[in-house]
């Protein structure tokens, strides 16, 4: 085992490999944990994840990324510009990137609206896909795409609990990403997805003379002692990812 | 005359940094352009220590076509925090640039991130020109905290700081709250000249 394998299984901690957030989590997101990352379009949830799982291959811990907001040319042109992506990870298996609509195409269903049947189906297909390649890392981008598909208030529920106890059984760290309106202080569109949930990131923004500023905040994370301060975020090419602490003056 | 007030300057700022972590310089509008040669000249003769200057006054480019030697200098990187907010694009390997001066935790953030290349052992050096404009385009609360943070980090790092502020009529009270967080305040007066 490498030096810097080690060093994340000890404790049981999974760190992000973004120095200011794993200070925030008290270390990293306890193992095993199943995380909600929310937040509106370019809030920074994709690149956030993927960030993680770079991190993560760099340090040997597999990692796969099912995406069904975009196809993979379009995730993988828009993650090229960042200096912590490297295609080598991919090449050699270590990040694998899956397009769910590809999956379930090969499977026969239809590709925008799932019945009960065809969402247990992916799931399976999901967690066999895991368990062969060995991951430690998942992340499904996004949860909110996936239930848009399903056709009644009812069946998101079951799917959701269904997935909350499939990832449960898993041995892997998973981040959740879930869409939400711009400017509005709520974890999910069906509002049970954050019951599933062992953490919560919310990415947010905040208006300062007009201009957007990124905000983070860690709102929950079982099985840890973490920081509930809300950051500001950025995201640059060179560093991706960065928090700093958020300025806080009345305006 | 111009040269003798740019080598006095030169001279205050060069004891006064020598013996405080950071210092404050105060001075009239009329002589901003003045201090700025006195800043940039100081800084070209200290090829062995490493510079961050701020600019929140003059686009990056303004500066380099103005003082030529900055273009090429090894010991200084700029952070442009107007260009952008401008409409001007461009990019330089000397020279970040942030969206908009609103986006202070970013220049935080970028302020640091530059002195991390630097090796341990050169001496760090951070100009901020200046936060009389900060305060133009920020609440004047909001960029006191950012002076409070920027001087605590700075100085957790052994990185020594130069603010200018530009005497502005209504700017007193804002402007005296911040430059007194610094170690030692340099007044500059047209009586100087």
């Amino acid at each position: 085992m490498q030096k810097e394998e080690r060093l994340m299984v000890e404790g049981g901690l999974c760190k992000t490999g973004i120095d200011e957030l794993d200070i925030q989590l008290g270390g990293g997101i306890p193992t095993g944990s199943t995380v909600l990352v929310v937040g509106s379009s370019g809030s920074g949830k994709t690149t956030l994840c993927m960030q993680f799982l770079i991190n993560g291959a760099n340090n040997g811990e597999r990692g796969v990324f099912f995406t069904i907001t975009e196809p993979l040319f379009k995730l993988t042109k828009n993650m090229e510009g960042f200096e912590f992506y490297d295609k080598k990870l991919i090449e050699s298996g270590m990040v694998n990137l899956i397009d769910l609509r590809i999956i379930s195409e090969r499977l026969g269903l239809d590709t925008e609206k799932y019945s009960v049947e065809d969402a247990s189906a992916l799931l399976d297909i999901l967690r066999d896909i895991a368990d062969e390649l060995n991951v430690k890392r998942l992340i499904i981008d996004s949860i909110t795409a996936l239930c848009y598909r399903l056709q009644t208030p009812e069946m998101i529920r079951d799917f959701i609990f269904k997935l909350g106890s499939f990832l449960a059984a898993m041995k892997c760290t998973t981040l959740l990403t879930s869409e939400v309106p711009p400017m509005t202080f709520q974890y999910s569109q069906y509002g049970i997805e954050e019951f599933i949930s062992d953490g919560i990131m919310f990415l947010g923004d905040l208006e300062r003379k007009g201009d957007l500023i990124r905000t983070f905040q860690l709102v929950k994370m079982r099985g840890a002692a973490h920081s509930r301060t809300k950051s500001a975020m950025s995201i640059s090419t060179k560093n991706g990812v960065e928090l700093a602490p958020l300025l806080k003056s009345r305006e | 005359m111009a040269n003798v007030l740019i080598d006095g300057l030169k001279e205050r700022i060069s004891n006064a940094i020598k013996i405080n972590q950071s210092i404050g310089i105060l001075l009239p509008g009329s002589n901003y352009s003045d201090l700025a040669q006195a800043m940039f000249e100081y800084i070209h003769s200290k090829p062995e220590d490493a510079w961050v200057y701020v600019t929140v006054t003059k686009p990056y480019d303004t500066l380099v076509k103005q003082y030529d030697y900055l273009s090429e200098a090894k010991n200084i990187k700029f952070i442009d925090c107007i260009s952008r907010a401008a409409g001007i694009l461009r990019s330089d390997v000397n020279c970040v640039y942030i969206e908009s001066p609103t986006m202070l935790e970013k220049l935080g953030l970028e302020i640091m991130n530059t002195f991390k290349e630097v090796d341990d052992n050169t001496k760090k050096f951070l100009v901020i020109d200046s936060l009389s404009n900060l305060i133009i385009y920020n609440d004047p609360d909001i960029v006191t905290e950012f002076f409070y943070h920027i001087v605590n980090r700075t100085r957790a790092r052994d990185i020594h700081i130069i603010s200018l502020a530009i005497e502005e009529e209504g700017l007193e009270k804002h402007l005296n709250r911040l430059i007194y967080l610094n170690d030692k305040i340099l007044k500059v007066r047209d009586s100087f000249i």
